[in-house]
């Protein structure tokens, strides 16, 4: 198999357009690095299962196009039916451009939010984060001042288009909390269009001593989209991550989640739901480094798979030496429809202190039949019971929503979709 | 009603009925008493559908239909009640979420409308405060974290609810304490309807105390070795099922 790579002078001649916009010398930066580097390959550990040869052909020929975010409209019906349908500070991201006329974020006083600079820090050990710093066209740092309690949800709202040639959008966003703030922050991925589409965010957060941090991530790209998602945490004293991402279109989503609770008393509860079918690929890569304790971290990932679907669930957990009183919890479940589909789920724990407490659990099955059977006998029908008894699995992690009032429109995607793919037989 | 004539099933290599004949009449309560591996959760199994099961002879008309041709759920809509001996947990299902759904599979098959919400609640209400239920059990997953005697009154719940021609309990008594065997017979008490049926399967005679039988049957090894009235179970209790076996194989 050979690694397809991106043509370095088409991706140098692209950056050079962007000269003069954003921050220069972080730019630059990521771009060398990147070029050292290039896309992750099935070679790193972590990409073993995750393949961007597609990811790196839609780069490679939108690069040969003139790379223009412009030349696409933006579909206005779409973003404004998903902001009316969820209360929340927009931003809205069209191929990477940041949509002023649709984002209302900035009339918020409690939240500062500024072009990103070179201040910030933007490059970081990744080379998807380098691309996302090399070519985006508006960066965006978010800040909450110190002890700022910000109950309306922020929303970063990537709606992307390609309809006439291949796309690429990229996104930078820094997010920092200072000390004994709270925000709320919905991420919402959808994309539309019968041209090839990639997108790359990266999302890099800071949460201050004793701030809190409510999330929710929902990824809902046309079915012939790829992206792939970076969030980075940073969790000081005393300080809370509440996180739940679900995943129900795409035909690639790659999502890394990076918790470092670098702060005693910390403490980070991250959930997730994916739904492939199809030739969807779906891939969940979570990592939680434990540097001091006492600290809490809890993740429950749940999937559901039919068609050829294959999804990804890597749930890392390392507890590193000195990190006494930390407990660390991972459970991922996982639903087969279909014969074809699979699931390649991995937990790592990875122990350097001694007094910890961590567990997990990986379970991989098909629907109970003894409980199928029972609602059979109630009167239900074989298809009805099957949906009834797919929707509580999912249930049990929608549930789990830090926004609970996102919890009606995830349950309704989610059985949309559940609906689409049928029972999978 | 129920017409089991010269039923054989069994389940992978195991045959366990071997040759059963049984005849339930609209308004009659018949309990099936017998031993261990004797075969009585099979017969109940067999009668809702369970296609863990297979007949390998024998027919069971119901209604004068051919019962073998139905699925489960066409079983169950024709009025067919099989109260579980272990009720399945379902965490994330509703418990007033699946009574309402049962109710209505029904209610559609009789061509009849969807139940009124407000109807469906007060008549809920109405049939736990008969099994000394709390309503807090609407809102529980299916049968998710309730004790025995919880999960057995939520079979009862949902039997009254569906108000069923034949309810087959399996085992409903087993492992109750004394206050949730007076609830669940009670609930089969206020089932007793000249139309409708009941068979009640149980290992001991002490839920006949609440709910008379009509007639009581004894299984041994796949088959109804003796029948008679409530009677007989007194008698089996005093004398054990040894003499069964005996007086069968004489």
């Amino acid at each position: 198999m050979s690694v397809v790579e991106l043509s370095p002078d088409a991706l140098k001649s692209a950056v050079a357009e962007l000269a003069g916009t954003g921050p220069t010398e972080s730019r630059q930066l990521a771009l060398q690095q990147f070029l050292q580097r290039g896309f992750p390959t099935f070679h790193d550990e972590d990409w073993k299962y995750t393949d961007l040869t597609n990811v790196i052909d839609i780069s490679e020929r939108w690069l040969a196009h003139a790379p223009d975010a412009a030349i696409e409209d933006v579909d206005e019906t779409a973003i404004r039916e998903i902001q009316s349908s969820i209360d929340a500070s927009w931003l809205v991201f069209s191929n990477g451009r940041l949509n002023q006329d649709l984002s209302d974020a900035f009339g918020d006083d409690a939240i500062v939010v500024a072009p990103i600079n070179d201040d910030d820090e933007l490059v970081v050990e990744d080379p998807l984060a380098d691309l996302s710093v090399a070519l985006m066209l508006d960066g965006i740092s978010i800040r909450l001042d110190e002890s700022k309690r910000v109950e309306k949800p922020i929303g970063l709202l990537f709606a992307d288009r390609a309809t006439l040639a291949p796309q690429v959008s990229q996104a930078r966003i820094n997010i920092r909390l200072d000390a004994g703030s709270a925000a709320r922050v919905i991420e919402y991925h959808a994309s539309s269009g019968d041209a090839d589409h990639y997108s790359n965010v990266h999302i890099d957060v800071d949460i201050g001593d004793g701030a809190n941090l409510d999330y929710v991530r929902l990824q809902n790209r046309d079915r012939g989209h790829c992206q792939t998602q970076r969030l980075n945490v940073r969790l000081n004293e005393v300080s809370k991550i509440r996180h739940l991402g679900v995943d129900l279109g795409g035909a690639l989503a790659r999502n890394d989640l990076k918790i470092d609770i670098a702060g005693a008393g910390a403490s980070a509860e991250f959930n997730g739901l994916y739904v492939g079918a199809d030739k969807q690929h779906i891939d969940n890569h979570t990592r939680v480094d434990h540097r001091i304790g006492p600290a809490k971290s809890t993740q429950e990932y749940r999937g559901i798979m039919s068609g050829r679907s294959r999804c990804v669930w890597n749930g890392k957990a390392i507890v590193h030496a000195g990190a006494d009183g930390s407990d660390a919890e991972q459970a991922n479940h996982n639903l087969l429809l279909s014969e074809h589909s699979e699931i390649n789920a991995k937990p790592e724990l990875e122990i350097y202190a001694d007094e910890v407490k961590c567990c997990h659990g990986t379970t991989v099955g098909q629907l109970d039949e003894a409980a199928l059977f029972y609602l059979r006998t109630r009167g239900l029908d074989p298809r009805d019971a099957k949906r009834v008894l797919t929707r509580a699995f999912t249930t049990r992690v929608i549930e789990k929503s830090p926004i609970p009032e996102l919890r009606e429109l995830l349950s309704a995607q989610v059985e949309q979709r559940l609906s689409e793919i049928g029972s999978g037989d | 009603m129920l017409e089991i004539s010269n039923l054989k099933a069994r389940t992978g290599d195991t045959d366990i009925l071997h040759g059963l004949s049984l005849s339930v009449n609209e308004g009659e309560v018949h309990a099936i008493m017998g031993p261990n591996g004797s075969g009585k959760s099979t017969l109940a199994q067999v009668v809702a559908g369970n296609d863990a099961y297979e007949v390998t002879d024998g027919t069971v008309l119901f209604k004068g239909n051919n019962l073998l041709d139905l699925e489960p759920e066409e079983r169950a809509r024709e009025g067919i009640f099989l109260g579980f001996q272990y009720p399945v947990e379902i965490p994330g299902v509703n418990n007033a979420y699946l009574l309402k759904a049962a109710v209505n599979a029904r209610r559609a098959h009789q061509g009849l409308e969807e139940i009124d919400a407000f109807e469906f609640l007060k008549l809920a209400r109405e049939k736990m405060a008969m099994l000394g239920m709390d309503q807090k059990f609407l809102n529980r997953g299916v049968n998710e974290g309730f004790s025995g005697g919880e999960k057995k009154r939520n079979e009862i719940l949902q039997m009254a609810m569906l108000e069923p021609s034949l309810a087959i309990l399996d085992e409903t008594d087993s492992g109750l304490d004394i206050d949730a065997l007076k609830a669940v017979a009670e609930g089969v008490n206020a089932l007793r309807h000249p139309e409708r049926a009941v068979i009640l399967v149980t290992h001991y005679q002490r839920m006949l105390d609440y709910v008379e039988p009509d007639f009581v049957h004894v299984l041994s090894e796949g088959q109804i070795v003796r029948s008679g009235d409530k009677s007989l179970a007194l008698e089996l209790e005093e004398k054990g099922y040894e003499w069964v076996r005996e007086a069968a194989s004489a």
